[in-house]
């Protein structure tokens, strides 16, 4: 008796791992199975393109912005709904996808468009406890924009106007010379039919995380909020000549009149900057770098500090006052 | 399918219905959990069976500290309510196996023929045995001859001890009778018969108490016995119910032993001279031995009163001696040894000092003389020097056969034995010791019992006088016969100096002879008194 129930627990353990290993979604089929979740599961019509180890969703929405250009509530459910299934999808597949982007638009407003970009490897944490719900709401970037496409087909439109061009070479000039394949983040998009996609890479997406951090961390903190008005951040990860480092740039001005570009200024913002950026980095075990250079636009003013240092730095090894001594 | 197999099937459907609800429920507990993981995604898959290994140590760790705490603190409560469910199963016990019990084996043939022949029986209208009471000292086979009647009659045996539904709580045991017999009842559908066996029936069987506080424990769990027995006689069922004892019929309750009951006795004795020696030849037969120095008759001379539980115990220690001894074989030698460890205990050295050690040598000595000269039903098989248990020295002996009866002359031999150690030291010293008290324990007792109990005396008082409460005799009686225990101590005591007086250089080779040697064996005694021209009282 005993051996027999041995038996069908050991039998049914086998099964279960063995058919546990094998994928929901294979990776031949990863953009139709995201398609068919969205429309089966949320009734949403979307597309989906990849390229490379980035997988990318547009979902045209109606009534995405209210009239104070703020998501509605149902549009958020809906984009909520697209993120879950992607999310879905790119867990349970075989196939090596890295990051995650999900295009939309309203549809009464095609231009304006949200733009949101994930890492996979987030979701997996964040499904795991890893990391904390707030945690990864940072870690993901999430940008309102105009479509660059749309703003460089308005304004090719335009010259063929004012300069009375047959509009026949309208569409080649576009695609000979505007409709090429995006450099960076800045430029993801859809437009006209068309996915404006690039394979999203780590450092480039850190350095954006970086910026939007940077910001909201100005933003959150009340000390800060009340002390520092940011105007706006860049980041951007720099591989030169064998040289890799990351740069940024915070432009901020006082809240106290008379202090925008004051060296007093300038240290608050590269000590809260460095606090984020030790912080994402340690976060995603990244160290493929030599130096982060921070520069403070309203000064112009900057600081490079080392890996070793930011390290350092972030084990409360290496004061803030030592920090900026070392840096000259 | 056959219906004797249906029936057997059906049988173990009843008898293990739980756990098999419980396998089939996991089974489908299974079957769904698989089910459910299958209809996961592959990564809620994955995590759900990542998390499988540390859920089920979680579980086994949890379920391990509630064991803890049960056994810590729970038992004391709870474990009284337990029921260990007896195992019914088939003995291989053949009847062949069974030796050293000629007459209550003939007997138990009889019960084999009446299960077998049961159809027979009820045919004809003969009374069906329900139940068979063994009664007898424990040690004798009567478990063993239990066994082989179920092996022989072919039917499962259900064994418990009866000390096992003895319980604090009131009720719990007359439930594990409800359940032993509900088992067994079970068994018989399926194989046409059953066997329970009841060890130390006196536990549950003995007088029952009525009193104005009501009942014990005990007295339910017997009850219960019975109605159960009943309900078997009533339903007609091919059980039977085999009681075993070591105590005497009378304690046992008389509505156990009323007809319909255990109304079947098997008296299982110790064994006699023959049987002891195919005991002895059987457990020989499972090991290697020197057939040349061991004879099988004169060791069941030796093994007189002895159990064939002792004997396979004296087997059994003589192979471990003989083992630690570095032989292949057991030798006499080694069983002799095995007797003596077994009866004296094993051997203690004490330091003693020359006068202390020569005064013992004359003790045990006087012992030893008046044993083998004047005892007429005993045989002397060692005189030892050496501190055995509490006792500094020893004279061992035994009856050669076994008696049943005693006579004056054997009590009265008792009597000098017993004062032998302190006349020898008294002859030879003019002073005694005190390892005389407990020789003069024993030969008072004997004088005691022969005059108060057993009228030997010559006061012409015949009768248990210990059978009237003592404020109800006479002074004078009492008198009489106190002095009549006197004399016959007296008497004993002058004829034990008279003898050693006489065997003086008898006693003083023996006390040489043990100071030199400190033990001497049944042979170099018996040469020694040959010595002298001198034969042991039973052979004169």
């Amino acid at each position: 008796m005993r051996r027999a129930v041995a038996l069908i627990v050991a039998s049914g353990l086998l099964f279960a791992v063995v058919t546990g290993c094998a994928p929901t979604y294979p990776k031949e089929k990863v953009a139709e199975s995201i398609v068919r979740l969205c429309k089966k599961e949320y009734k949403l019509d979307v597309k989906v393109a990849t390229i490379g180890k980035t997988v990318a969703i547009y979902a045209p929405l109606a009534d995405l912005w209210d009239p104070m250009f703020a998501l509605t509530k149902h549009a958020g459910e809906e984009l909520n709904d697209i993120i879950l299934s992607i999310s879905r999808v790119s867990l349970s597949t075989d196939a090596d996808y890295k990051f995650y982007v999900v295009i939309a638009h309203d549809t009464r407003l095609p231009e304006i468009q949200i733009i949101i970009v994930k890492a996979v490897e987030d979701v997996k944490r964040f499904m795991l406890s890893d990391i904390s719900r707030g945690e990864f709401s940072k870690r993901m970037l999430i940008d309102k924009r105009i479509s660059p496409q749309a703003k460089k087909e308005h304004a090719i439109k335009e010259v063929f106007e004012k300069m009375g061009l047959d509009r026949k070479w309208q569409d080649a000039v576009m695609n000979d010379f505007f409709r090429s394949q995006p450099a960076s983040l800045g430029d993801i998009g859809y437009w006209n039919g068309r996915f404006y996609v690039k394979d999203v890479s780590l450092p480039e997406f850190l350095a954006e995380q970086i910026a939007a951090r940077i910001k909201m961390e100005f933003f959150e903190e009340r000390k800060l909020a009340d002390a520092v008005l940011i105007k706006s951040t860049r980041g951007e990860y720099v591989s030169l000549a064998g040289k890799s480092y990351f740069q940024i740039w915070v432009s901020a001005e006082s809240k106290t009149f008379g202090q925008t570009g004051t060296p007093a200024m300038s240290n608050i913002i590269f000590k809260n900057s460095l606090d984020v950026i030790a912080a994402v980095l340690h976060g995603y075990r990244f160290e493929n770098y030599e130096y982060i250079e921070i520069t403070d636009e309203a000064a112009a003013r900057s600081i490079k500090v080392t890996k070793e240092m930011l390290e350092d730095f972030r084990k409360k090894k290496l004061t803030f006052d030592n920090l900026l001594s070392q840096t000259g | 399918m056959t219906p004797q197999r249906l029936k057997i099937i059906l049988m173990y459907v009843k008898l293990y219905r739980l756990k098999i609800i419980v396998v089939v429920a996991a089974i489908i507990v299974l079957v769904f959990a698989i089910m459910g993981l299958m209809s996961l995604e592959s990564f809620y898959r994955n995590i759900t069976l990542a998390q499988l290994p540390i859920q089920i140590l979680l579980t086994v760790l949890s379920a391990f500290i509630f064991v803890i705490m049960y056994l810590k603190w729970g038992t004391s409560m709870m474990a009284q309510l337990t029921t260990k469910r007896p195992r019914g199963k088939f003995v291989q016990v053949k009847w062949s196996d069974v030796i050293g019990m000629e007459e209550a084996k003939r007997e138990a043939w009889e019960v084999v023929q009446l299960i077998k022949d049961r159809a027979k029986v009820k045919k004809i209208g003969g009374k069906i045995v329900r139940g068979i009471l063994m009664i007898g000292p424990p040690g004798c086979g009567k478990t063993y001859l239990a066994k082989a009647i179920a092996t022989e009659a072919g039917i499962p045996f259900l064994a418990m001890s009866g000390s096992s539904f003895v319980e604090i709580f009131v009720g719990v045991g007359a439930s594990k009778v409800r359940k032993l017999f509900k088992q067994a009842r079970m068994l018989a559908e399926g194989y046409g018969g059953c066997i329970i066996f009841i060890d130390e029936l006196d536990s549950i069987g003995s007088n029952r108490i009525f009193n104005a506080f009501g009942s014990q424990e005990k007295d339910s769990t017997q009850n219960q016995m019975l109605a159960e027995i009943d309900g078997v006689q009533e339903k007609e069922q091919n059980i039977i119910i085999i009681g075993a004892t070591n105590a005497d019929e009378q304690y046992l309750d008389p509505a156990m032993l009323r007809p319909g009951r255990f109304d079947r006795k098997l008296y299982i004795d110790k064994p006699n001279l023959q049987d002891r020696e195919r005991i002895f030849e059987y457990y020989f037969s499972k090991i290697k031995y020197d057939k040349q120095s061991i004879d099988m008759k004169h060791l069941a001379k030796r093994a007189v009163y002895k159990t064939p539980a002792e004997i396979e115990n004296i087997v059994k220690e003589a192979a471990l001696i003989a083992a630690r001894d570095q032989r292949e074989e057991v030798s006499y030698k080694h069983i002799s040894e095995a007797i003596e460890r077994i009866e004296m205990g094993l051997k203690h050295k004490r330091y003693m000092t020359p006068k202390e050690k020569e005064m013992v040598a004359y003790h045990e000595s006087g012992h030893l003389v008046v044993l083998y000269l004047l005892h007429p039903t005993d045989d002397v098989f060692k005189a030892s020097i050496v501190g055995r248990r509490e006792a500094l020295g020893v004279v061992y002996h035994q009856p050669r056969e076994e008696l049943f009866t005693k006579s004056r002359d054997a009590f009265l031999a008792d009597i000098k034995v017993s004062l032998a150690g302190f006349v020898a030291e008294k002859v030879r010293f003019g002073i005694t010791s005190s390892g005389v008290a407990s020789d003069f324990w024993t030969a008072m007792r004997i004088a005691h019992s022969m005059v108060w109990e057993l009228g030997m005396n010559d006061a012409g008082l015949v009768g248990d006088y210990t059978a009237i409460p003592e404020t109800q005799l006479s002074d004078h009686t009492k008198e009489t016969l106190n002095n009549e225990t006197n004399k016959i101590f007296q008497k004993c005591l002058k004829d034990v100096e008279d003898l050693l007086i006489k065997e003086k250089v008898i006693l003083e080779r023996f006390v040489k002879e043990l100071l030199e040697k400190e033990e001497l064996d049944y042979d170099e005694i018996e040469k020694i008194f040959q010595e002298y021209g001198k034969f042991h009282a039973k052979d004169l």
